[in-house]
């Protein structure tokens, strides 16, 4: 009974969204297919990340997003009527995706990235609208507005729009190849890469100029993935990338933190086409201008404590020319997020320990071990101002006060 | 009487009995467990030693220190090899493996009968370490008071020489301990605080290591494996790590 009432609403929802000629038959077949899209879209999109919590069902919201402004929840995307999206239309959902408003007019929050989803177009987001009504309805009350005054007001958001927000669906570069053009707009629409990859300006919007060169959240930084040389990930073949989006791990890298999640539960699940169009569009990006710093020299105090404590600790996995060992232990040498300007995430590994993320094709997940019990801040600063400099890396030392300030707010 | 004659199975048991193996080997669940995904990990998670921090003393009284410092003073002389002992930490290392674990012998069995067995059996004593320090210190220092007039510790070196050989060869006998076996058991403690790692109190600054040339708790020599013949001369390392590691200006 509940199946084919789902059924009906999807196939009624699929009626009411795809762009059919009036008077056309929808089949069975194509309701399918529209769910079936839209299945996959949600999947390219990640929508789970944030609106399925750990223990809670599928898409029922929960996840606690921590900005530097406040605390938000994502909500339940169920088709629930009293909790859920159940009281919503296909042109509500529109609007949520391309304008940032919801239903009744109320602005959205940017940690819902309406800013990339903009750039969806009418007809996948039509599709991902069918997928949501086949699902389960849960009941799941969520306050998605936790924010302190005055960032609770929603109304201040139509200012941060005018600043942040340039509305309009992706428009394909007829001088590009067609892979170029999917990769840009899987990148920058329903992937929202720069969501957690482009650096933010005071007010938490995307700094355009910035577009991919890596920033912090939530305790972790998330690497450049431009085509810069250094901080980039310019060494990688676009092999390489679709490796890394499909397996978790190349040559260079295994996901870690967020990105083994986005791994895990989005990009393994991509189609190869995808994967591949990601790649051409991340390699034809910008390369960076900026010539590569230099290394510390060797005889540095802190490289030199560095290097004794990298003997001793690192070493062992990551070998003492910083080669690691494929999909084992990430390669140090010429890593973009090792020679990234912010050190966060390397101070962060070194103090909690990692696990790497599982998939289907790379299913081990190694973890890195904590060493918070056994190094203190300024060894920890050493011995990754070591890292930072050695086999071909170069970047700006670390500073035992940072370690300080990241252990005491990570602390369990 | 029980029957001798041997029964065959009808046709009907047969039958039966392959259709129940058949089933039984069909669902082979319950029996096994398929693990999937990958095993559980959390942050911060690390099971590092155990150790007390220094400055205090967690079992031995001031007169038991000063006594089992004038002990491995002797047992473990300092001399153009190493520093003693004593020096070395051995008393901080025996006061706090007594106060832990080892002092109580919380992971062996203590219960009875305590009969004399054979060397290769090991202890065979009611008393945990702790009661054996004790009675054993006490009964040693009874010792020196009645044959010298002295406590252990104010007797001049080799008069502590010649009551620790006495104790060594049951030459003297002690109240409440056996003399021999607390003699083995300062011994052995002694060797262990002087050669086990730094964080337990002994071998300061690896002293020990130094003087054998032991490099300590590494894990990697993959980088040694192709130097033939050559002296490596590698400092030692403890689980704390080494001097080595600390910035210097």
């Amino acid at each position: 009974m509940l199946l084919s009432k789902r059924l009906g609403r999807a196939a009624f929802a699929a009626f009411m969204t795809a762009a059919i000629p009036v008077g056309a038959q929808v089949t069975g077949d194509a309701a399918f297919s529209q769910v079936e899209k839209g299945r996959y879209l949600a999947v390219l999109g990640d929508c789970a990340a944030c609106h399925t919590a750990p223990g809670l069902p599928p898409f029922a919201g929960g996840v606690v997003l921590q900005t530097p402004f406040g605390d938000l929840v994502a909500p339940n995307i169920t088709p629930d009527p009293e909790t859920g999206v159940g009281r919503m239309s296909l042109q509500d959902f529109q609007s949520v995706m391309s304008r940032g408003i919801g239903k009744g007019g109320y602005h959205l929050y940017g940690a819902m990235p309406f800013t990339a989803y903009t750039k969806v177009t009418a007809q996948d987001n039509a599709a991902i609208w069918a997928y949501l009504q086949t699902l389960e309805p849960v009941k799941n009350k969520v306050e998605p507005n936790q924010l302190p005054f005055p960032f609770n007001i929603r109304a201040s958001l139509i200012g941060w729009n005018l600043l942040n927000f340039t509305q309009g669906e992706f428009k394909a570069d007829p001088a590009k190849s067609p892979d170029w053009n999917r990769g840009a707009y899987i990148v920058e629409g329903l992937g929202h890469c720069g969501t957690c990859h482009t650096p933010k300006n005071l007010i938490g919007g995307d700094k355009n100029s910035q577009f991919l060169e890596g920033a912090t959240l939530q305790g972790w930084f998330a690497p450049n993935i431009t085509a810069d040389p250094h901080k980039g990930i310019g060494a990688w073949s676009e092999d390489e990338i679709v490796q890394y989006l499909k397996t978790g791990a190349n040559r260079f890298d295994i996901a870690s933190g967020p990105m083994a999640e986005l791994v895990e539960k989005s990009s393994q699940h991509w189609t190869d086409a995808d994967l591949k169009a990601v790649a051409v569009y991340l390699k034809a990006g910008r390369n960076g201008e900026a010539k590569a710093p230099s290394p510390l020299p060797a005889g540095d105090k802190l490289m030199i404590a560095g290097q004794a404590i990298f003997a001793d600790r690192c070493m062992g996995c990551h070998l003492s020319n910083g080669a690691g060992v494929p999909k084992l232990f990430p390669r140090l040498a010429e890593a973009p997020l090792v020679n990234a300007g912010d050190p966060t995430s390397l101070i962060r590994v070194v103090l909690a320990g990692s696990r790497a993320g599982a998939t289907e094709a790379v299913p081990t997940g190694p973890a890195m071990p904590s060493f918070a019990w056994n190094l203190g801040d300024q060894e920890i600063a050493a011995v990754l101002t070591y890292v930072r400099n050695s086999w071909g890396n170069a970047a700006a030392p670390v500073e035992a006060k940072d370690v300080a300030t990241l252990r005491k707010t990570l602390a369990p | 009487m029980l029957s001798t004659k041997t029964t065959r199975p009808n046709r009907r048991q047969f039958l039966s009995s392959t259709a129940i193996a058949l089933f039984l080997c069909s669902t082979g669940r319950g029996l096994g467990e398929t693990i999937a995904g990958s095993p559980a990990w959390k942050p911060f998670d690390a099971s590092p030693p155990q150790t007390l921090g220094s400055g205090t003393w967690y079992f031995l009284t001031l007169d038991e220190v000063r006594m089992v410092g004038a002990i491995t003073e002797r047992l473990i002389p300092a001399d153009e090899l190493s520093i003693s002992g004593k020096d070395a930490g051995c008393v901080e290392f025996i006061d706090r493996q007594l106060a832990g674990s080892y002092g109580s012998s919380e992971r062996l069995y203590m219960k009875g009968p305590f009969q004399p067995g054979t060397p290769e059996q090991g202890d065979q004593f009611p008393l945990d370490p702790r009661q054996r320090y004790r009675l054993g210190l006490a009964g040693l220092q009874a010792h020196c008071r009645e044959t010298y007039q002295k406590a252990f510790a104010d007797l001049p070196p080799e008069q502590r020489d010649q009551v620790l050989t006495q104790l060594q060869t049951g030459a003297i006998t002690l109240k409440d301990v056996d003399a021999k076996a607390f003699f083995a058991l300062l011994l052995q403690n002694t060797m262990e605080g002087f050669f086990a790692d730094p964080i337990y109190g002994g071998n300061k600054e690896m002293v020990s290591w130094r003087m054998l040339g032991f490099p300590g708790a590494r894990y990697d020599y993959r980088d040694y494996i192709d130097k033939h013949n050559q002296k490596l001369d590698l400092p030692p390392l403890s689980i704390a790590g080494r001097s080595e590691w600390r910035v210097k200006d």
